[in-house]
């Protein structure tokens, strides 16, 4: 077990590095001088030009950038933003919005995914299974932006019930709408993997022996079909991790969220390597652990996996 | 003895399942009788409606079917007319179930005390502390050593027959007055399986439960059962006392069954002709001018070890395979015999050159075939020797129609044109009596004996010498599983073919084999021509599985 957590923490190593070498060519390879954008119209004197170039490293080809950020990264140093602030600093500001962002999706999704799934699962074929079976495929079809403008414009513009938009009032009641449109989707695939799982298991072999043993309706159905069909469902929220960030991207975008992604987002369109690259460094952590801590809760569901 | 109140009177019974609102018939007009403390078995092939009986008394026929018509009286009450919440009630307290598979029928993410304690709980037997306590004695009851640590285990870390014992435990747990063992020992090793039934016997016998054992093994419940009620296609086609039945059968369709029984029979099929084809197999041999070796292929001190991850960063070995030897005579069967885990699949792989082995030699007409190297002369000696699997529902690709299956070997080894290979396909499909029509259907459209009738002929596409039969039969129902036997034999008469027969059943080894193994832990244990084996055994473990055959201390009319 101690093993297998630690190969796993060990396994998250190449795979920062090789993300931050990958996002610092990105960077590189994207047109545009970053000095000129921090100067919009006004023109830069080469001297300036020269000192900036030499503060963030731009003087040295990218491979060379990339160890000098690895270099600082070690000792918790993730330099500073073009506008001056430690990068640092930032993500302390806006992971934690983020974070609270992604939970109450994930929550979301998880906990309504499976209760209409379940319930759809129960009654295959009933009017609730096919509302649901629509309600699903329109939520997929439908890209994350649209939806997001959309559910903004009804419930944030017309009906009002909503702030529009959060701006820094990052309380409960403003996250609720942009959680609603980040988890939707998500909502959506545990809702039909739920269901897939219900069915299978209803007519399982121990499921009716169970109900042989005189074990009630009820009882089967929560220890017997609901408890087996969640574990395909853990496992797809822990790989869901990633699409919640990347979701987090758009959403914060759209009601204008002070969270991680839009900062990543306001750092690549500057092309400030630093600030990206920290970002994603951090992204990529939350997701390893993340994902470690799913495939232990899997093993907790399931007694036959074990880790060695 | 047997109580003359009918615990158990199911009179008219009619159940039907609803296909796109047509009804089909799946049980017709059955009666039976069960009184206290008698062990009634229904006796069916698959499809005859015995497990649909079975789910009918106990109101779970899976998905449309229905009681359409008829009474299940249990203790004189019509289960039928109750109401469901009623009906149910019943389940566990009244009628307890051992069901088929023990490896499915245990929920894999609960302890199998914890399944066990379910049962007590549900039906107000104990509760709590005193639910433990009982759970330990239940699985001691049913003959599980151990019980304090193995009520502690989960599913997985159980043996097959660990888990049926498990499944005796639970179903007799609220101490019902009846119990349907719906097929229980069908999924376990012969020797397991006798231990298992003995057990039940007891038990149930102590308890005074009585039994209703559904099977379609009809040597095992005319040694079980008190009463027999034999199914055919939905329908009783004969009840009475067991050896009644066994030894003077009225109907057409038990005659046949009691025929095809393999546990009933002493006989083998068409010897003196093998005998025959296997010297007309040798002139063959000689006119093409190779070399005469009467054997086509010799395994010499075979041996397999595989190694598993042990403890910390050791390896464990396996020894899967040891020591094995034996020669293959041409035109004749050598039957490899052993339960689950003796290493018989394991050299059938070896000598299917599928597998290396870790020692020892397979020799194919003289050329030891690790030595066959290149494509081309692999390809060579692939195509003399073909396999046959157990499973035809997953040894056939759902999505090739018959017709691709049997020609896929064709083109692998591109063998003749499009038309003559088409050609070679219906010749097959003949020598397997096969209708011609058959080609153009698909793998699922076939029965279980028509999709083996397919693996036969697709092993046969090449013109092999030898084909291995890793238990080719196994699934089959015994009528089918007869006729199989019979057109493998034909087969070899017709061919001069050379069999290597897998099996865990011994009983069938008896109606195919001329030189029989017996495999256990990986070594051979006994090794002699199969009238030998069967006349004088001379290891205790072949006496053993030999006793473990049901049935076969029955005589039989005529």
């Amino acid at each position: 077990m101690w093993r297998y957590i630690v190969r796993r923490l060990l396994q998250t190593i190449p795979v920062i590095l090789g993300a931050t070498l990958l996002i610092y060519a990105l960077v590189f390879l994207q047109p545009g001088d970053p000095i000129v954008a921090l100067f919009g119209e006004k023109p830069v004197s080469d001297a300036v030009r020269a000192e900036l170039e030499a503060q963030y490293n731009l003087d040295q080809p990218f491979l060379i950038q990339w160890l000098l950020f690895l270099k600082g990264a070690l000792v918790g140093d993730f330099g500073v933003s073009y506008s001056g602030q430690p990068v640092s600093e930032l993500i302390g500001r806006t992971l934690p919005v983020t974070f609270q962002l992604a939970f109450m999706a994930m929550i979301i999704e998880a906990i309504l995914g499976v209760i209409a799934g379940f319930y759809a699962g129960m009654r295959r074929g009933k009017i609730f299974d096919s509302t649901m079976l629509v309600v699903s495929l329109t939520v997929i079809a439908i890209p994350i932006f649209v939806l997001g403008f959309g559910l903004q414009l009804i419930f944030g513009v017309q009906l009002q019930w909503v702030p529009p938009t959060v701006g820094s009032d990052t309380s409960f009641t403003n996250l609720i709408l942009p959680a609603v449109v980040l988890g939707l989707v998500s909502f959506a695939y545990v809702l039909r993997l739920t269901r897939t799982s219900v069915i299978e298991n209803l007519t399982a072999d121990h499921v009716r022996t169970a109900r042989a043993h005189g074990v009630s309706d009820s009882l089967v159905n929560r220890r017997h079909v609901l408890r087996n069909s969640l574990i395909p469902v853990v496992t797809f929220l822990g790989a869901d991790l990633g699409t919640l960030m990347a979701g987090a991207v758009v959403t914060e975008g759209i009601f204008n969220i002070n969270g991680i992604g839009n900062l990543a987002y306001q750092a690549i369109l500057r092309g400030e390597n630093p600030t990206v690259v920290s970002v994603v460094t951090v992204m990529v952590l939350i997701y390893v652990v993340a994902s470690l801590l799913v495939d232990l809760l899997y093993a907790a569901l399931d007694p036959r996996i074990r880790y060695a | 003895m047997v109580n003359q109140t009918p615990l158990l009177e199911i009179e008219n019974l009619h159940i039907n399942f609803s296909v796109d609102k047509r009804q089909v018939h799946a049980v017709q007009g059955l009666n039976l009788t069960v009184y206290e403390g008698q062990t009634v078995a229904i006796v069916g092939e698959s499809g005859s409606g015995k497990s649909t009986t079975a789910h009918a008394i106990i109101d779970l026929l899976p998905g449309t079917g229905h009681v359409a018509q008829g009474s299940i009286k249990y203790q004189g009450k019509d289960l039928v007319q109750l109401q469901q919440k009623k009906r149910r009630s019943y389940r566990g307290s009244h009628i307890g179930l051992v069901p088929q598979d023990p490896l499915s029928n245990l929920n894999p993410l609960y302890k199998v005390g914890a399944q066990i304690k379910e049962v007590l709980e549900v039906n107000d037997v104990v509760k709590g502390r005193d639910a433990d306590q009982r759970v330990i004695e239940l699985l001691e009851e049913a003959g599980l050593p151990d019980a304090q640590r193995r009520a502690k285990q989960y599913p997985h870390e159980f043996s097959g027959g660990m888990r049926q014992r498990a499944l005796i435990a639970a179903g007799l747990a609220a101490r019902p007055q009846l119990l349907i063992a719906d097929e229980p020992t069908s999924a376990l090793d012969v020797t397991v399986q006798k231990q298992i039934l003995d057990h039940l016997d007891v038990l149930t016998d102590e308890l005074g439960v009585a039994v209703l054992l559904i099977t379609h093994d009809l040597g095992l419940a005319a040694e079980r059962a008190d009463h027999l009620v034999v199914m055919y296609k939905g329908e009783v086609v004969e009840s009475g006392p067991a050896l009644e039945i066994l030894q003077d059968p009225q109907h057409q369709y038990s005659k046949r069954l009691i025929n095809a029984a393999p546990s009933l029979q002493s006989e083998r099929l068409a010897s003196r002709e093998r005998i025959a084809a296997r010297e007309s197999a040798q002139e063959h041999v000689s006119e093409d001018g190779q070399s005469l070796t009467d054997d086509i292929m010799q395994i010499q001190n075979l041996t397999k070890v595989f190694k598993l991850p042990g403890k910390g960063f050791t390896k464990t070995d396996l020894v899967a395979a040891q020591n094995v030897n034996f020669d293959l005579t041409r035109g004749t069967t050598t039957a490899l015999v052993g339960e689950s885990g003796s290493g018989k699949s394991t050299v059938a792989r070896m000598v299917l050159g599928l597998d290396a082995p870790t020692e020892g030699q397979v020799y194919f007409e003289g050329v030891d075939i690790s030595t066959i190297k290149g494509h081309g002369r692999q390809m060579k000696f692939r195509r003399r020797i073909q396999p046959v699997f157990q499973n035809p529902y997953a040894s056939l690709d759902p999505m090739f129609s018959i017709f691709d299956a049997i020609e896929e070997p064709l083109v692998v080894h591109k063998t003749g044109s499009r038309s003559e290979r088409e050609q070679r396909v219906r010749q097959l499909l003949d020598q397997v009596s096969l209708p011609h029509s058959a080609m153009n259907r698909y793998p699922n459209e076939l029965s279980g004996g028509q999709r083996q009738r397919v693996a036969i002929a697709r092993a046969l596409a090449l013109k092999p010498d030898v084909l291995v039969l890793d238990e080719a039969v196994s699934a089959l129902d015994v009528l089918v599983q007869a006729q199989i036997l019979e057109l493998l034999n034909e087969l070899q008469v017709e061919l001069g073919l050379s069999y290597l027969f897998i099996t865990h059943d011994l009983a069938v080894v008896r109606q195919i084999a001329d030189n029989v193994l017996v495999m256990r832990h990986g070594k051979v244990v006994e090794q002699a021509s199969a009238d030998n084996i069967f006349t004088a055994p001379a290891v205790e473990y072949t006496q053993d599985l030999l006793a473990a055959i049901p049935g076969r201390d029955i005589q039989l009319a005529g």
